[in-house]
């Protein structure tokens, strides 16, 4: 009989996945809780981090090898995902250069784009920023306003991005404007790489929940952009941007995390996680079945989208589960937290940990498209006739 | 990683959906309910399959395949313990999982020889009460007089434990996979306020949550019977793992496919109402969602979920 199940990654991921842990062990400082706080050192952890990761060709593994990459399995990119975001992502905001920038610039930038964008992102140097989001145009994106009209060799673009993370600290912003007026909204958009530096641009942090640097505003005044910059064909930035959310479809590794936070509490409490209410380690041990049935749909898209056979159904319903998943994570650590005794060092980084995650899973159903949106996208694939 | 049975497995559950359904299909249970004897027409369609000689304990292959089985019986809510008769010890005709305290299963009045094995992998003979009310009430279950209990040791029988335990969830993820698509045709052809129930987005969230959790249920499947199969000493917690999602999923996935039925799915001449009255001892038995999860609890101590992805915790605590 031809061969059936077979959840184990394979050797190579195995070895990676020990190689990514035993240099965060080394590099990465206990308690850092990722880039974006107020204190230069987290931002420097992250670029020392990435330095190390492109000696070691670990950056960019996804990438071809024309590229500097590793041509790395699916396997061994879904191990990365996991193992950065369960150390509270020690690459920074640098895993979004690598992750799409990179790779839709591959796609459909020029030879010139490609010299001078793609280097620097495989070594780690460069943020970028995302100007999609706009004050009218969240969910419904295609009803954006930011206008570029074209000036000779230039192009001429004002309007207003919100919600941009990390724009106060990005070089470059990967921005989708609107270049004409078509029949459908979704014509007429195109893909500007715009540097932050330009004069016209101007980036207001918005204090929030989530802590500083995840969302801003970036005002753009006449901001003049050279025709060079614009990525792939003017008019086909809708197409560049479905693109770009196709590599964001199995998006950030949630469940490795959460996973991570729920088997460190038993480990620090020891004997006194005995003494937690019954009830509450059950919803512990209820939520850790979650975990790994959001793990397993990862890898049910991954399997089907390497075969070319993933539907917008099935990577929805993954999302749906994933980003509940951080919520109800957090919802069972605050109330062990609360409930546990848990001191000295250790006990208050673990605190701290929980606190961070608590707040930034709030987020979790709302950033990288409304978790109702994916619920649409399910339906529609489970009820095509309605649709 | 490879995430799907494999095509023969399918390919034979593709079969026994077939040839259920020329046996009867849905009027299967309707029949059994009314004369409980002719629950042997299931059994005598599946032996034409060759069901019977499968051998799950003894090769992956033929697991995946009575895995297939079970999961096909549960669509036609199969008024059959097959997924227990593929279970079975070499001593016996079929195997349950038992609460000792108070052990029962719905194999009533079949005449077969039983074996129980509690969750601590003791096992030993199991006689089936008479049945003292209509299976329109019972659904098939009765209690069950244990003979003495070996001390096989969990260590021995955790393959067999969790085979017990992971069998039967195919067949709630079959009534599961049902449940759903008759609530799928449902709400596309039930027209009120001028158009399909399925365009109003209340009713399409409704149904988009149930798949998560019909989905969820299916990965957690997959991934139990691999563990079996490759005889992961966690195999037991894996198997209730994926016995507490399921029915934690069955409750979701049929309150939502008796909502969207509205009163139609009450009705005798509906199958969700079957389905439904059918799961219930899937859900119940032996342990309830409280039950298991407490059991759950127990079996990951401090540990969590081990699994091939690297002990989590591992990672050093909080660094
Ligand atoms: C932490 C964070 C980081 C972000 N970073 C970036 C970034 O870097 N770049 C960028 O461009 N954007 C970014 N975003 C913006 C993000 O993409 C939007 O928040 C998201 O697309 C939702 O848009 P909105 O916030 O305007 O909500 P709205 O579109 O106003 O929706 C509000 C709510 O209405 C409901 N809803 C919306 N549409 C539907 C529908 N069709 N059916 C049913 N219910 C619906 C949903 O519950 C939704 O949450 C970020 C957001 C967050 C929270």
């Amino acid at each position: 009989m031809a061969s059936g199940l077979d959840f184990e990654m394979g050797p190579a991921a195995t070895t990676l996945r020990e190689e990514l842990r035993a240099l965060v062990a080394e590099e990465v400082p206990a308690g850092y809780l990722g880039a974006f706080t107020d204190d230069p050192a987290d931002l420097a952890v992250a670029q020392r981090f990435c330095g190390v990761l492109a000696e070691r060709g670990l950056l960019c593994l996804a990438w071809p090898a024309e590229y500097g990459g590793r041509d790395a399995s699916v396997w061994e990119q879904a191990v990365v995902r996991e193992e950065m975001w369960a150390a509270h992502e020690p690459r920074g905001a640098q895993y979004m250069g690598v992750n799409w920038v990179g790779p839709t610039i591959m796609r459909h930038g020029t030879p010139e784009q490609k010299a001078q964008h793609l280097p620097p992102i495989a070594r780690g140097e460069v943020i970028w920023c995302q100007g999609f989001s706009e004050p009218e145009a969240g969910s419904d994106l295609a009803s954006l306003r930011t206008a570029a009209r074209p000036d000779g060799d230039t192009w001429r673009i004002s309007g207003q991005k919100v919600w941009t993370s990390y724009a106060t600290m990005a070089q470059w912003c990967f921005l989708l404007a609107r270049t004409s007026r078509e029949e459908r909204r979704q014509q007429g958009l195109t893909v500007f790489l715009v540097p932050m530096t330009n004069p016209g641009i101007e980036v207001r942090p918005i204090r929030s929940m989530l802590g500083p640097h995840h969302l801003n505003e970036v005002f753009l005044d006449d901001v003049v952009v050279d025709a060079a910059n614009v990525l792939g064909a003017v008019g086909d930035g809708w197409r560049v941007v479905q693109e770009v959310l196709a590599f964001e479809r199995v998006g950030i590794a949630r469940y490795a995390r959460c996973e991570r936070l729920l088997e460190t509490a038993p480990a620090l409490l020891g004997q006194a996680w005995e003494e937690l209410a019954g009830e509450l380690r059950g919803r512990w041990a209820r939520i850790l079945v979650q975990c790994r049935r959001a793990r397993l749909l990862a890898y049910r898209v991954l399997a089907l989208q390497s075969e070319g056979r993933v539907t917008p159904g099935d990577s929805a319903a993954y999302r749906i589960a994933v980003t509940r998943l951080d919520q109800d994570v957090a919802e069972v650590l605050t109330e062990i937290v609360a409930a546990a005794p848990l001191d000295g060092a250790e006990g208050e980084e673990f605190r701290a940990e929980v606190e961070d995650h608590w707040r930034y899973s709030q987020a979790s159903t709302v950033s990288s498209g409304a978790i109702d949106v994916q619920r649409v996208l399910l339906a529609r694939a489970l009820l095509p006739a309605a649709s | 990683m490879n995430t799907d049975l494999s095509p023969e497995a399918t390919e034979f559950g593709r079969e026994v959906l077939r040839a259920l359904e020329a046996a009867g299909g849905d009027a299967l249970v309707q029949q059994a309910e009314a004369d409980p004897d002719r629950r042997q027409t299931v059994a005598a369609a599946l032996a034409d399959l060759g069901v019977w000689e499968l051998d799950p304990r003894g090769d992956g292959d033929e697991l995946e395949a009575a895995a297939a089985v079970a999961r096909s019986c549960g669509s036609w809510a199969v008024p059959y313990p097959v997924a227990e008769r593929l279970a079975r010890p070499p001593d016996a005709d079929g195997l349950v999982l038992v609460d000792e305290a108070r052990p029962q299963a719905a194999v009533a009045g079949l005449g077969l020889r039983w074996a129980a094995v509690t969750l601590d992998g003791r096992r030993g003979p199991a006689v089936p009460r008479e049945a003292t009310a209509p299976p329109r009430t019972t659904a098939f279950v009765t209690g069950l007089d244990l003979g003495p209990l070996d001390d096989g040791g969990a260590g021995d029988r955790a393959g067999e434990v969790a085979l017990a335990l992971a069998l039967p969830c195919w067949t709630l993820l079959g009534m599961l996979d049902r449940a759903l698509a008759l609530t799928r045709e449902h709400v596309l052809r039930r027209t009120q306020f001028g158009r399909p129930l399925a365009a109003l987005q209340g009713v399409q969230f409704q149904v988009a949550d149930a798949e998560v959790e019909r989905a969820g249920v299916e990965v957690l499947a997959r991934y139990a019977l691999w563990s079996i199969a490759t005889g992961r000493p966690e195999a037991v917690a894996d198997a209730l793992a994926l016995r507490s999602a399921a029915i934690d999923a069955a409750d979701v996935v049929f309150r939502v496919a008796h909502q969207l039925h509205g009163a139609s799915g009450f009705c005798d001449e509906t199958q969700v109402s079957w389905l439904s009255r059918y799961s219930l001892p899937l859900r119940r038995l032996p342990f309830g969602p409280t039950a298991t999860r407490e059991r759950l609890t127990r079996a990951l101590g401090r540990r969590g979920l081990p699994g091939p992805y690297g002990a989590a915790a591992a990672l050093g605590g909080v660094r």
